[in-house]
């Protein structure tokens, strides 16, 4: 028989609930409680490049998020994959979560020098 | 139980809200829509009217659209 997969050789951690044994009951729990981060500055990363931050009001279950006081980071235009100094304001937004491929606190986040520079010998 | 506290604000309610409202789409890549929001489905794909498009790249702003548009909720952003 093609069973539901097995189930009981993932052990430990956050996979080991009632409900990921049984079939019926396919209850998906997200990873990171956002709560945490409500009323709190976030920095989000998008699929495509955009990257953002603002005030985290809202959420659902697919990660859509809404954000206060909105500042978009703008990309170098010669160089998509670089940050500028230019920003954009942009209010109070609803952030697609089939976009967001990175949240993280604004708290304990800074730029730091490359680490990756080749050294010159 | 990972239920979201029913205090906070949930963006599909914020984004009903704003129909009837104009809004401001921003997509995954260098375009931004500017209309009067209709409707929206499960998929947040939208029906939009009096549209405005806008390439930032080129710097310049582009078509205008009228009698409503479907707007794939793919790539959609912001």
């Amino acid at each position: 028989q093609v069973g539901g997969g097995p189930p009981e050789r993932r052990e430990g951690g956050p996979g080991a609930r009632d409900g990921v044994e049984q079939k019926d009951k396919k209850r998906k729990e997200s990873i990171l409680d956002l709560s945490k981060y409500l009323d709190k500055a976030i920095r989000v990363k998008f699929s495509g490049g955009r990257e953002a931050s603002g005030i985290l009001k809202g959420f659902d279950q697919l990660l859509n998020l809404v954000l206060d006081n909105t500042i978009e980071y703008l990309r170098d235009p010669d160089d998509p994959y670089k940050l500028t100094e230019d920003t954009k304001e942009r209010g109070l937004v609803v952030c697609r979560g089939t976009a967001v491929v990175l949240i993280c606190p604004m708290d304990g986040c800074e730029a730091i020098a490359n680490p990756f520079v080749q050294q010159e010998t | 139980m990972a239920v979201s506290n029913p205090s906070t604000l949930l963006p599909l309610e914020l984004v009903d809200k704003c129909i009837g409202s104009r809004i401001h789409i921003i997509m995954k890549s260098d375009k931004e829509i500017i209309g009067t929001l209709l409707g929206f489905d499960d998929f947040v794909n939208m029906v939009l009217e009096d549209v405005t498009e806008y390439e930032s790249t080129p710097e310049g702003r582009r078509i205008t659209q009228l009698d409503q548009i479907l707007l794939n909720g793919n790539h959609i952003t912001m």
